[in-house]
């Protein structure tokens, strides 16, 4: 008990212990802030893997680690697509996942975003043409928030959704 | 115990006439069979005492359009010296069935059902004939890696379905989990039969990732594809891309400079440590024990910021390339992740007395998920898996590679092949690799960082490389075509092994415990579906 503790005084806070976001490669739309805004300050994810080498989804959870730790702004991730306001979607979609893909985004209750996260979700990155790739992810969904990298980082992750979520702290001011 | 070439005299004394052409590859033996004789020689180098070979690889070449001919090859890895033994089988024409070895040795299950939707191949005998890649709602005839398959085809969709293994019973009932899980995990499917509790039966379905990676190789360069080797799967970066990088140097006759294996060595180390502290949170999550996962992921992600500052990627990205590596690191830096590297390693003990004096985490893990080692000789099961059920098995001592004649790692072997034990096989390596660390950079030369290539390969020559990742044994077998170009690059995560042996861990072992025991495995769905 006492070494818990201990270990809990000596190591401190490490939540914002990271090195600033470079600037967004694309600014998120003011289409998709308008949508976000009646999610208030609470936005909800469903992560949607649909055929990436995992770098994406190491990222992802690294957003809940305590040195990023995302649920002090609010966001959650959701164990299921009807408990979600936004669905972020990674990879390229595959042959094989097309189906569930649109299954999950059928699931998600309207008002909803989607957000492409990374490279191969935007355009298919190194797997493109491939016989087994049916994607971009726009292909078969709309998609209203693209964040480019391979993976992005989790900075670049977290300033995209702290602009989704100023349109809500706009109008609370 | 016998090396390459003793079993290859016993093979041949046993079948004088099965064996048609003695040869080697790269100092590997390679024996080529007549194609009824393989399951019989097979048999006898998986289970005859004198010899105990393990299969680590099956794969096939198509070599149209130079020959009329496909390839099968079959890689065993002998038990006592860990030597490799090669068969070979051709298929001439239109010969499109092959004898099954999957009866006798049971690891080729997965590989010869990959071959038969990839190549459009029959493995007679096979027991399980169900598709395996190719999912139902793919066309008939649809072979990607076949050499008159366009790679950048559409295809059409048609109707099927998949027959689980049903179980039947009073108060058996199924649960399907995937492909889209709770958590921020990979696709996949697991289909759970049920009576109460205890699980009766796990059924693993995957590639629903299948990206077509194997035939997006062949249309690259061979000096050119390692952004896709890195990207097979992604946490094991500089593993696939060191293990791509090795075969084509061979085939180039590139002698990569010291410098460079060191470095690569040292990146490698890096990559296993982000991972195994990961994983270590990740197994004391699922108990629900959040402090633990709390620390690890603080480590993780101190390591992994670490790898930003070094290198410019999280993942360690671009550092790897045809010839060498791409970055180097000045003496500061050196100094910098000794000094990051000796605070974690205080910092991960003291979390480790932690765990050990916590009973009811050590409950959940121990007797929980057992890979017997007899279940794990079965699979070929290797890598941290392996070394938790007793297969004492490493291939930086076994077959070293990079700088790891120099600078040898001392391998954790653990026999109890529970949850605990893998975890245990982890902490281990974790201040293992810290070590090899500290010792990569003390003994790390100077000198260039890449060589140039001095000769071309021939058409239809192949190298084949092995690198231990942080999960295990990544194979890579690459050959060449015309002008530079790649006519196969066969790529063997250590998943693709492990996959079918997690449904034999979950046997027995109640429901909540099944996330725990997958975590416990952390394999890569990515490098599994390819």
């Amino acid at each position: 008990m006492f070494r818990i503790i201990k270990k809990s005084l000596a190591t401190g806070v490490v939540t914002g212990q990271f090195p600033a976001a470079k600037a967004l490669s694309e600014p998120v739309s003011r289409e998709a802030i308008d949508k976000a805004k009646p999610f208030r300050r609470s936005l909800t994810i469903r992560e949607v893997d649909t055929g990436s080498c995992n770098a994406c989804e190491m990222e992802m959870n690294a957003l809940a680690n305590p040195v990023y730790d995302v649920e002090r702004f609010g966001v959650e991730i959701a164990a299921s697509p009807r408990h979600t306001d936004a669905l972020v979607v990674t990879g390229p979609v595959t042959v094989n996942m097309e189906r569930p893909l649109k299954d999950v985004y059928k699931q998600t209750a309207d008002p909803k975003l989607v957000i492409a996260l990374g490279d191969c979700a935007i355009h298919c990155g190194v797997f493109k043409g491939s016989y087994a790739v049916t994607g971009p992810v726009e292909r078969h969904i709309p998609v209203d928030v693209r964040i480019a990298g391979c993976p992005p980082r989790p900075t670049e992750i977290l300033a995209v959704l702290e602009a989704l979520r100023s349109a809500a702290t706009e109008s609370e001011k | 115990m016998p090396d390459g070439q003793t079993a290859v005299a016993r093979v041949q004394e046993a079948f004088p006439q099965a064996v048609m052409q003695v040869g080697s590859v790269q100092g590997v033996p390679m024996l080529r069979l007549h194609k009824q004789d393989v399951p019989a020689v097979a048999r006898y180098i998986h289970t005859d005492p004198q010899v105990l070979g393990s299969l680590s690889l099956l794969w096939a070449v198509d070599h149209r359009p130079r020959e009329a001919r496909y390839e099968i090859c079959y890689l065993f890895t002998l038990a006592e010296r860990k030597d490799w033994l090669l068969l070979s089988v051709d298929l001439a024409g239109d010969e499109r069935e092959f004898a099954s070895i999957t009866p006798v040795v049971h690891a080729a299950k997965w590989y010869e059902r990959e071959i038969r939707d990839l190549f459009g191949l029959i493995p007679v005998g096979h027991p399980d004939m169900r598709r395996l890649v190719r999912h139902e709602h793919w066309p008939k005839g649809s072979h990607p890696l076949k050499k008159d398959f366009v790679w950048d085809q559409l295809l059409e969709r048609v109707q099927g379905e998949y027959a689980y293994r049903k179980m039947h019973g009073e108060g058996v009932f199924e649960i399907p989990v995937g492909p889209i899980h709770a958590g921020i995990i990979e696709a996949g499917h697991f289909r759970l039969s049920v009576a109460g509790e205890p699980i009766l039966q796990l059924e693993v379905r995957h590639f629903w990732k299948h990206r077509g990676v194997e035939k997006l190789f062949e249309q690259q360069r061979l000096t050119e594809a390692v952004p896709l080797a890195e990207r097979v799967s992604g946490d094991t970066s500089v593993g696939h891309s060191v293990a791509y990088c090795q075969a084509v140097e061979t085939l180039l006759g590139m002698t990569v400079p010291p410098r460079a294996r060191y470095l690569r060595s040292l990146f490698l180390e890096l990559e296993r440590l982000h991972n195994h502290i990961g994983d270590v949170g990740a197994i004391c999550n699922d108990t629900a024990y959040a402090l633990a996962h709390a620390h690890c992921g603080r480590m993780k992600e101190q390591l992994m910021q670490l790898n930003d500052r070094l290198t410019g990627s999280r993942f360690l990205r671009g550092v790897n390339m045809v010839g060498g590596v791409s970055r180097d690191l000045s003496g500061v830096q050196l100094s910098q992740i000794d000094a990051e590297l000796h605070a974690i390693e205080q910092e991960f003990a003291g979390i480790e007395k932690i765990l050990f004096a916590n009973a009811s985490l050590t409950e959940r893990l121990e007797s929980t998920g057992v890979l017997s080692e007899g279940i794990a000789w079965d699979h070929a099961v290797m890598g941290v898996v392996g070394r938790a059920s007793g297969i004492d098995r490493d291939l930086r001592r076994d077959r070293p590679f990079a700088a790891y004649h120099e600078c040898q790692p001392t391998v954790a072997v653990y026999r109890y092949g529970d949850v605990r034990a893998r975890m245990r096989v982890r902490l281990d390596e974790v201040h293992d690799s810290i070590r090899l660390i500290h010792a990569l950079h003390r003994q790390l030369p100077m000198g260039p960082l890449t060589t140039q290539s001095v000769e071309a390969p021939t058409p239809g020559q192949w190298a084949i490389s092995a690198v231990e990742g942080w999960r295990g044994e990544i194979l890579y077998v690459v050959m060449a075509a015309e002008e530079g170009r790649i006519h196969r690059c066969k790529v063997r995560d250590p998943s693709f092994v492990h996959w079918p042996a997690i449904q034999w861990a979950a046997l027995g072992n109640i429901v909540p415990d099944f996330p725990l025991i997958n975590k416990s495995f952390n394999l890569s769905y990515a490098g599994n579906d390819l």
